[in-house]
């Protein structure tokens, strides 16, 4: 019996180091680039799993792997060292990356806002029954938002600013999205800055939006922003055109099919049916709207939020 | 142990423990009903059994299921070899013991998922990631039984078998692995369970395929029945595996006089 223990020890240990040996970079075989993208398992990504099974990216020779990865965090540093050869990110972010020069350059636009006051895919929301009225209101008032020193305290600051409210007494706390329903319920906070799904979740649940805050921080905000490595830019220019083009095709599909991607999200996220029904859409352009990304940066510079001003020419495509 | 023990029988042990699952049931049940948690944040128990059978129902579900225990039982397996290796080795050569002491006491309290940020950079979001973090804390757990088991031979069957001109394999062989055997089947009890608890930890944060994952995704889909149900998962997987540990445990030390002697006790 021990030794039976023993033999099987050995095999799978010798099978972990074989597995482990085989996982092998991405590359190209057979002219068929394999390629890695890091995205989050969002709405916003919609586009690119759309692109995938309509067979966009295979028409240009790419195979494509989706690393719905949690949360943004590792996505920079992934296509930075290349274990990704694409990732997906807002703006901030990239700016914060560049900012530090790291060498990374944004390919294609990733999501925009819709332009809409009250009809946006995020927004600060408050409880049915609060005092906060308007953006105003919120002066002094503890807002949650998903990452400090990010997009979401920008463009929340932005809003108050532009309804006259004092932008710097604002107390932001960071939660997980997911977290927000509860803790606006609770009263944990008194405002939260969210997107979809929370937002459409806590509207049905009796919730009141008071700030549009992409549209209040600029017109067609470009959110965020598919990108690559500089080195793989300078590589391989040929796959940095052919995935560019298929997203491009990708984004120009999924902005006219609004159905298909409702449905496209029963397939990597857990969204009910009843909520994919009712979220609101982002906007899927394929430029980069370079005047709102400027607008984003000096507000982040206004709020400290890079230790040296981010360089959009490097950054942008 | 939880065997059962004379004027207790198994069949009361077991009676109980579904009784008390089915309160915890009842209770998850009742308190989002009577309204002392909201519904939204805590769905009653039926509600999480329903998206449960959904879940089984789909081909995802079955393939994050495998990921996870293909990563629970490499990362075991790979902690378990090394950690039994290195223990024979470091606990049979004094000097050695003294020399790794500090170390070891300096590295073991290290928590796992403090080491994310290194296992993203070195596997991004793959199975090595889990791997690295299920390694490196079902390690210690072996690690340190191991020493201890070696620590615990009787000094005189050990100068007995030396002066009978034993080998050095013979020795270990026939004195010391016997010796220490109970000692690594904790140690594996241990970082079995361990070695769970970490893989979920890395799939929820870093996003590595797994049962973690699909929870994280859930969770950011506002599915919040099928996240309990996931979470449900987890514990059955974890139950499962405690269950096995000390079966295999029991089965496998059926000589040795620590398991020997609770029976006849």
């Amino acid at each position: 019996m021990r030794r039976l223990l023993a033999g099987l020890t050995a095999a799978v240990l010798a099978g972990s180091l074989t597995a482990c040996g085989s996982s092998g970079d991405s590359g190209s075989e057979g002219g068929v680039d394999q390629v890695k993208v890091g995205v989050i398992p969002i709405i916003d990504v919609a586009p690119i799993y759309l692109g995938q099974s309509k067979g966009f990216f295979k028409n240009r020779n790419i195979e494509l792997t989706l690393e719905a990865g949690q949360g943004g965090a590792a996505i920079v540093p992934g296509v930075s060292n290349n274990q990704f050869q694409f990732g997906f990110s807002n703006l901030t972010s990239l700016m914060i990356a560049q900012s530090k020069d790291i060498p990374i350059k944004a390919i294609a636009a990733g999501v925009a806002s819709t332009g809409e006051a009250g009809k946006d895919f995020g927004a600060v929301v408050v409880k049915g029954d609060s005092a906060i009225k308007t953006a105003k209101d919120l002066t002094g008032k503890k807002i949650s938002v998903n990452t400090l020193k990010n997009i979401g305290d920008t463009v929340t600051r932005e809003s108050v600013r532009k309804a006259g409210g004092d932008p710097a007494s604002l107390n932001f706390v960071e939660m997980g999205f997911p977290a927000m329903p509860a803790a606006l319920a609770e009263g944990q906070v008194d405002a939260a800055w969210v997107v979809e799904p929370q937002l459409s979740a806590i509207k049905a649940a009796g919730g009141r939006e008071v700030a549009s805050t992409y549209v209040d921080a600029a017109p067609n905000l470009t959110v965020a922003a598919y990108f690559t490595s500089q080195k793989l830019l300078a590589d391989d220019p040929d796959l940095v055109k052919r995935f560019t083009e298929a997203i491009h095709e990708s984004l120009t599909y999924a902005d006219a099919h609004p159905d298909e991607v409702r449905a496209i999200l029963g397939t990597y996220t857990k969204i009910d049916e009843k909520l994919r029904a009712a979220v609101v859409l982002p906007k899927w352009p394929t430029q980069i709207n370079e005047a709102s990304v400027q607008t984003i940066a000096d507000l982040g510079a206004k709020d400290g939020i890079f230790t040296k001003a981010p360089d959009l020419e490097k950054l942008l495509p | 142990m939880t065997t059962a023990r004379r004027g207790n029988p198994a069949g009361d042990t077991v009676l109980l423990g579904v009784a008390g699952l089915a309160g915890l049931l009842l209770i998850i049940e009742l308190m989002p009903r009577l309204g002392l948690v909201d519904e939204r944040f805590l769905p009653p128990a039926s509600r999480i059994m329903a998206a449960l059978a959904e879940e089984a129902a789909s081909g995802a579900f079955w393939t994050a299921l495998s990921d996870t225990l293909v990563a629970w039982a490499l990362g075991l397996a790979i902690a378990v070899a090394a950690g039994v290796l290195a223990g024979l080795v470091i606990g049979s050569v004094p000097a050695l013991r003294a020399l790794t002491a500090s170390t070891v006491e300096f590295l073991r309290p290290i928590p796992s998922v403090a080491l994310i940020p290194l296992a993203v950079l070195l596997y991004g979001t793959d199975l090595g990631s889990t791997l690295l973090l299920v390694c490196y804390a079902a390690f210690w757990q072996v690690l340190v039984q191991v020493l201890y088991g070696v620590a615990d031979v009787d000094p005189v069957a050990f100068e007995t078998a030396r002066s009978f001109r034993f080998s050095a394999w013979a020795r270990i062989r026939h004195v010391l692995w016997p010796t220490a055997l109970p000692y690594v089947f904790t140690g594996v009890r241990l970082a079995a369970s361990v070695a769970l608890v970490l893989a979920i930890t890395a799939e929820l944060v870093i996003g590595s395929p797994g049962l973690g994952k699909e929870i994280a995704v859930a969770q950011a889909s506002e599915a919040v029945p099928t996240m309990y149900a996931l979470i449900v998962v987890t514990g059955v997987l974890g139950v499962l595996i405690n269950l096995l540990a000390r079966t295999g445990e029991r089965r496998l030390l059926a000589w040795h006089q620590s398991v020997r002697g609770e029976v006849s006790a």
